[in-house]
Order: C-alpha cells, then sequence, then structure tokens
C-alpha cells in the first residue's frame, strides 16, 4: 500500500468540528480479518468465566438398595430395602429410574477452563481490532451506525473527562450513536428459561464500545449506566468485548490517545510490538484480496485472450463422416479431391468398351443358364406337386370306396 | 476491504439474514431483491442503491427513499479521508419523481450491472405504484372529509 489511510479526530463537543485532520490509521487496522481464528479462540476464552458447579456426590445414592437377583419375575436393577412404604422394593440408583442418579455425574474437577495460545489470542485481538474498522462488519454484526460520521470514530480526549451521564448521553447522540444505544432498550427482553431465577433475568444486547487510554479516566462512571455502553481501556482490550458472540465488528469509539496507542501495543508491519513481547501482526495470504479488480486489471486483461462470442460443442446431429461425404468435407477438406481421384483411378483401370462388353456377355449368358435351371426347378417342383395331388386323389377315393362298400 | 472477503464472513451469518422456509432472505436496505445472495447484498460494496419505502406523512407526495453507501457530506468536505470507510448511508429522497430517481439507478449502475440496476428500478416502481393507491386513497379521504 503506497497510500497509508487517514483518519479525522472528532471534536467531542461537535461532531462536525474535527480536531486533527489526518492521522494515520494504526497497521492493526489493516490485519487480514481471520473470522476463523477469531471464532476459535472466542469458543475457548469463553468458557474462562464459568464456575464449577456440581451435582450433589450422594444424589440418588442415599438407599442400600440392592439387587433382588434372577428368579423373582423383576428386573435385575437395584431395589430399595426394607418395608412399610411405597418406596420399598422400587427401582434405586441407575440413571433410568426414577429418583436415581443422573449418568455420568457432573464433577466439580471438571475442565471449565481453557488454555489458547497466547499468539493465537493476540491475532483474534488483532484481527477483531481490524474488524471494528470496516463498516459492513459492524453493520452485520446489528450495530446502528447510519449516522456515525465516520468508522473508525476516534474523538478526542475530551470525552475521557466526562463525570456526568448526561454528558455521556449527549456525547453518543451527537455522533450518532444513540441509535444503537436506542436499540439496546428497546431489545431487552426477558430471558426464556431458569437462569432468570438465578440472576439472569434480562438479554440486553451490546451497544457501543468506548475505548479510553489515560487510568485515571472518570468516563467509566459516566457511561457504565448507560444501557448496551461498555467502557475498557486500550491496554486490556478483550476478545470477548471486540467481538461478542464470536462475531466481527462491535462498534468503537475509540479517545484520541486510545487510538494513538494502538500502533505500540500491536506493532506495525515494519516494527513489532512494544508490549507485546515478539509479537508480530498477522501478514495477510493475498495484499489485494479484489478479485474482480485482479481479473479486470491491464496486467491480466493484456495476457488473456480475448473472449470467445459462441462455443459450439458439437452439432445438432452426429452424421458419419465415413458415409456422409458432407461431413467427411467438414473433417478433412482434402477427401473431397481423394474420391475424385479413386473414381479417376477406377475408370482408368478399367480398359476401353471391350472389357465391358465382355463382361455384359458373361452376365448375359450367366442369367440365361440361371433362368434354365429355375425353370427345370420349377418343373421339377411342379411334377412333384402334381404327385401329391394324384396320391391324395386315389386315397380319398379308395376311402370313400371303403365307406361306401360299407 | 473486497467485497469477496467481506462476503466470506458475512454470508454464514449476519444481522440482516432471515431464514425461513428455506430461504435465505435478507432485511439488508441495499438489497433491492429481498433474497441474499452474493450480488445482491449491498451494504458490503461501495457503490449499492437502496430503495427504501418511509413512512409518509400526509400530504407527501412521495415516501420512497433513495439510500445509497456513500456518505456525500463527510465525503465532500474531507477529500483526503478517502481511504477511511464511507460511512453508511445518505439517502435521497425521491421528491422530484421516480424519473430522476431512476436516473441516479442508472447512472450509478450503468450498462454493466444490469441485473442489480433492473432489480432497483423493479423495486422503484412498486414502491411508487403502491404509493400511487396510498395517495388515492388519501384524496378520496380528504375530499370526503370537506362534503
Amino acid at each position: 500500500m503506497t497510500s497509508v489511510p487517514l483518519v479525522s479526530v472528532f471534536s467531542a463537543d461537535d461532531s462536525t468540528k474535527v480536531t486533527a485532520k489526518h492521522i494515520p490509521l494504526p497497521a492493526v487496522f489493516q490485519t487480514p480479518i481471520r473470522p476463523d481464528i477469531v471464532s476459535f479462540v472466542h469458543t475457548n476464552i469463553a468458557k474462562n468465566r464459568r464456575q464449577a458447579h456440581a451435582v450433589n456426590p450422594q444424589a440418588g445414592m442415599q438407599h442400600s438398595a440392592e439387587s433382588w437377583g434372577t428368579g423373582r419375575a423383576v428386573a435385575r436393577i437395584p431395589r430399595v430395602s426394607g418395608s412399610g412404604t411405597h418406596r420399598s422394593g422400587q427401582a434405586a440408583f441407575g440413571n433410568q429410574c426414577r429418583k436415581g442418579r443422573m449418568s455420568l455425574p457432573i464433577k466439580v474437577w471438571r475442565r471449565w477452563h481453557r488454555r489458547v495460545n497466547i499468539k493465537q489470542k493476540r491475532h483474534a485481538a488483532a484481527s477483531a481490532v481490524a474488524a471494528t474498522g470496516i463498516v459492513p462488519l459492524v453493520l452485520a454484526r446489528g450495530h446502528r451506525i447510519s449516522q456515525v460520521p465516520q468508522i473508525p470514530l476516534v474523538v478526542e480526549d475530551k470525552i475521557e473527562s466526562y463525570e456526568k451521564t448526561t454528558d455521556a448521553l449527549n456525547f453518543l447522540k451527537r455522533f450518532g450513536a444513540f441509535e444503537d444505544v436506542q436499540k439496546v432498550v428497546s431489545t431487552k427482553v426477558v430471558r426464556a428459561g431458569i437462569s432468570k431465577q438465578r440472576g439472569k433475568k434480562y438479554r440486553v444486547r451490546k451497544g457501543p464500545l468506548v475505548v479510553y487510554f489515560n487510568e485515571n479516566a472518570k468516563l467509566l462512571k459516566a457511561f457504565r449506566n448507560v444501557p448496551g455502553v461498555e467502557v475498557v481501556n486500550v491496554t486490556r482490550l478483550n476478545l470477548l468485548q471486540l467481538a461478542p458472540g464470536g462475531q466481527l465488528g462491535r462498534f468503537v469509539i475509540w479517545t484520541q490517545s486510545a487510538f494513538a496507542h494502538l500502533d505500540k501495543l500491536f506493532g506495525t508491519y515494519r516494527y513489532a510490538s512494544v508490549l507485546k513481547d515478539g509479537y508480530q501482526l498477522l501478514r495477510p495470504l493475498l495484499t489485494n484480496p479484489d478479485l474482480a479488480r485482479i481479473i479486470n486489471s491491464n496486467q491480466v486483461q493484456e495476457k488473456v485472450q480475448p473472449a470467445k462470442t459462441t462455443t459450439v460443442l458439437h452439432e445438432v446431429q452426429k452424421k458419419n463422416p465415413l458415409r456422409n461425404t458432407k461431413a467427411m468435407d467438414r473433417l478433412n477438406p482434402y477427401a473431397r479431391k481423394q474420391r475424385a481421384a479413386a473414381i479417376a483411378a477406377i475408370k482408368a483401370n478399367t480398359k476401353g468398351t471391350k472389357k465391358i462388353k465382355k463382361n455384359k456377355a458373361l452376365k448375359k449368358a450367366s442369367r440365361a443358364a440361371f433362368n434354365k435351371v429355375s425353370a427345370a426347378l420349377n418343373d421339377a417342383t411342379n411334377a412333384a406337386v402334381q404327385e401329391e395331388q394324384d396320391i391324395k386323389v386315389k386315397y380319398f377315393s379308395v376311402q370313400k370306396g371303403a365307406a361306401q362298400a360299407e | 476491504m473486497s467485497q469477496q472477503v467481506l462476503w466470506e464472513v458475512v454470508k454464514g451469518n449476519n444481522a440482516f439474514l432471515v431464514k425461513r422456509n428455506g430461504l435465505r432472505l435478507s432485511t439488508d436496505p441495499f438489497n433491492n431483491t429481498g433474497v441474499q445472495t452474493y450480488s445482491s447484498t449491498g451494504f458490503i460494496t461501495n457503490n449499492a442503491i437502496g430503495v427504501v419505502p418511509t413512512q409518509a406523512k400526509t400530504n407527501q407526495i412521495n415516501n420512497v427513499n433513495l439510500v445509497t453507501r456513500k456518505s456525500t457530506k463527510f465525503q465532500q468536505a474531507d477529500r483526503k479521508n478517502k481511504n477511511t470507510q464511507s460511512v453508511y448511508a445518505s439517502t435521497l429522497s425521491v421528491k422530484h419523481g421516480i424519473h430522476t430517481a431512476s436516473r441516479v439507478i442508472r447512472k450509478r449502475f450503468g450498462t454493466r450491472r444490469l441485473g442489480l440496476q433492473k432489480a432497483a428500478l423493479r423495486k422503484l416502481v412498486n414502491l411508487n405504484r403502491a404509493n400511487a393507491v396510498r395517495r388515492r386513497n388519501e384524496i378520496a379521504a380528504t375530499k370526503a372529509q370537506k362534503r
């Protein structure tokens, strides 16, 4: 990239005023978007907040139940001992039994947390930060940013000294971020399921994420009561906040110093990171991923053959060239001449008309002979037929005579 | 960001995707066909136009807005910033009639993206037809009121 992308820093009081016109974009925003890394890291890191829970180890097992064995016309499952109550003789212990313990009871020592390689975590964070700078991804995540003047949104450090929530609210309204907050408010729903009885009554969406730099900033208190808004220090950027649900493209509002700090945090493509020891930003597989542009570029189009207007795959009906002269001529234009030459050669081979006459005479003779033979055959067959008839007549007349005689 | 890369990220799931009856539909305002496909998904491109109906006030002739991907106000003010993302939408209301609106659409898409052009124009026409019905009813209602 020859030209460095530039970003404006907006004045906190007036969204049309720009305090710093052109700041170069930190290199993190150029890292490749890797939803695969982000989703892998997210699914694992999301497990790290889990608190251990388990089933009572004695649950379902507090009986002296024993199997009755075979021969008593009941299933062999352990049965509750004793008498005098309905419970006695009922099945116990199995996971299939009523009041039995569950199969594979949950233990406290289940592996609740996952460790992820540091490099993967860092790549995921970098990718998530890059995604916050891409408008379609922020839109695709569902943030309402149609009134926001610029993405990434960088604001002067003045907001870090906000103490009142009203200041925070007005600031959000000025920068078109209030629409996102309104979305959060209007889509607050009572959670489905038992969790609502366990302290998670509402499902609340995520709104803007405000990233600041100075540790003494008071804006945490100003922004924390605004629904949906989260505030985080740039040195403690969290993938769970940058890509909630593993979905890239959180709407982030940066303060100027936080924005400038990103280069030190993640490094650039020329220098490795200062603060993340030995971390170098991931390089993209393709520096120019715009396939359409590559294909239509001069360099490619020069080498490419001109587009075919029509491609004929095969004729409508196949004609056998060995029998169809036109088909043969289409395939082999010399075939015509070959054929003419062959005919001429045949004609040249036959020596004048004598041979033709001789052939004719031969033909006549053979025909005569044939006729003779066939005539003789005919006579013979006729004679045979006649003989048969005579015998038949004789036979039947004899029969008649015999019948008459009786 | 190139459209191809963004599509790979966004095609699986996004805020506009609605899966219904085996169809993958889209509520993306820049999508004029309603179905989520690579070419019709406008919000991942730089130069989409969405034809969007708005809540019409009484006596408003036209209730259709064109929504474009370029933020004209800030782009014009600050041309050096063309490398940063042009934010979402600037709306152009279609109060001068659908002919000027269709001109905008045709100029934007030209002869190269005919499919998109036709989809946008079709939507414009259909919305205006519906709008005409609304307008007719409105006029009839005011006339009835006067009597």
